[in-house]
């Protein structure tokens, strides 16, 4: 089955991904890229307006020109979810959850980020009866309804104004004393008068019957706790890197984030490269990704030429 | 050959993903807007007890999310 060698696997279709297979291509290295879809975190922000060249698009449409664009160039994608990856000699063995096996000279760890859960009780219960993790996708079923947003981050108040066109109320929890969210978000949230704030707020619990009803949270300040009703609750509290299949191959800063060289996006295994918000870069934006997709694409190629491995 | 439905909202990205799955395997499905659609959003509350996308009916069974290995099965297709 594994007759053929890859020169450079890229794992993951968001921009990070797309941008490694466009250079990759361009160095007419035989690739394979890897995604479970061409979506990533990008897929789920309502309104873009930093990147370069569309002042204003969402992002699902950016996503859809990133994949156009790739596929005006040739290389193969396969449309699967990496499981695991093995050390084999020089190579790599990259596994899939459809039992597929390939081998590969270089890769490119591009899968991004998954969000994190809350982890409160009546959270996991209430997935899809309630409990959202986007509102683009779940906004239209919360019709006049009262809705709680946990995270006063971008995405948290990015929600917020998402669900301003169907909900009738929307209260934002913050953990912290003031929201991180950038100032345009927070100017454009404090003028919607269905909006309310509340900061040093711990979420408790969440219940209900069938569905989410109320939502118990703590005031960390005075320490009493306080049951709202709620029909639905949008969970906003960042994300966590996607690097559950690749434990053991390269090293990981404290936060699970993929350590990588800032020049040449390489991690701690030779041959393994790293692009975008999987790794331990700072920024977590989509033309950063896209940045270090092209520095991890040139980088496999001088690997694969150093080593003299590149026919 | 019984009819396939998929409940989505246009901005949902897994929505998306699950159609253009769909296309690919040239199955045929009904397309259905829960977003505009508020009477077959409450249908679909109703008869799933779930408020949230993408929710693909097979042969009168629901899936909920893009669930490849259980659609697969459902639709008695290769990956």
């Amino acid at each position: 089955m594994m007759s053929t060698i890859y020169d450079l696997i890229i794992i993951g279709g968001g921009p990070a991904g797309i941008t490694a297979g466009i250079y990759s291509a361009r160095k007419k290295l035989k690739t394979l890229l890897l995604t479970k879809d061409f979506m990533g975190q990008t897929g789920k922000t309502n309104e873009i307006d930093n990147y370069l060249g569309f002042p204003n698009i969402s992002g699902l449409d950016l996503m859809k020109k990133f994949e156009e664009h790739l596929k005006k160039f040739s290389i193969e994608i396969k449309k699967e979810k990496v499981i695991k990856i093995e050390k084999k000699e020089q190579d790599f063995v990259v596994k899939t959850e459809q039992k597929q096996e390939f081998l590969a000279k270089t890769i490119i760890i591009a899968t991004g980020r998954d969000p994190r859960p809350l982890e409160v009780e009546g959270e996991k219960e209430f997935i899809g009866k309630g409990v959202s993790y986007c509102s683009i996708c779940d906004a239209p079923f919360f019709r006049d309804k009262a809705v709680a947003v946990i995270g006063g981050g971008n995405s948290g108040l990015g929600a917020a104004l998402d669900l301003t066109r169907y909900a009738k109320r929307i209260f934002i929890f913050e953990k912290s004393e003031k929201l991180l969210a950038d100032e345009i978000l927070q100017e454009q949230v404090k003028k919607e008068s269905k909006i309310e704030i509340h900061l040093n707020t711990e979420i408790k619990k969440i219940e209900g019957n069938k569905k989410v009803q109320d939502l118990i949270y703590q005031d960390s300040k005075t320490k009493k706790n306080y049951q709202v009703p709620m029909d639905g609750v949008f969970i906003q509290i960042g994300s966590v890197p996607a690097t559950g299949f690749l434990k053991g191959l390269v090293e990981f800063n404290r936060s699970d984030e993929i350590k990588h060289d800032f020049e040449n996006c390489a991690t701690s295994c030779p041959g393994i490269f790293t692009a975008g918000d999987v790794d331990d870069g700072k920024w977590k934006q989509i033309i950063v990704a896209a940045g270090e997709g092209a520095i991890a694409a040139l980088s496999a190629y001088e690997y694969l030429q150093k080593t003299n491995r590149d026919s | 050959m019984s009819k396939n439905k998929v409940y989505s909202t246009s901005h949902c990205p897994y929505c998306v993903t699950l159609k253009e799955f769909l296309k690919e395997r040239n199955i045929e499905f009904e397309d259905i807007d829960v977003g505009q659609d508020e009477k077959m959003a409450q249908e679909m509350i109703e008869k799933t007890g779930q408020m949230g996308v993408p929710v693909i009916e097979i042969d009168g069974e629901f899936v909920i999310g893009f669930d490849k290995a259980k659609i697969v099965k459902l639709l008695n297709i290769n990956d």
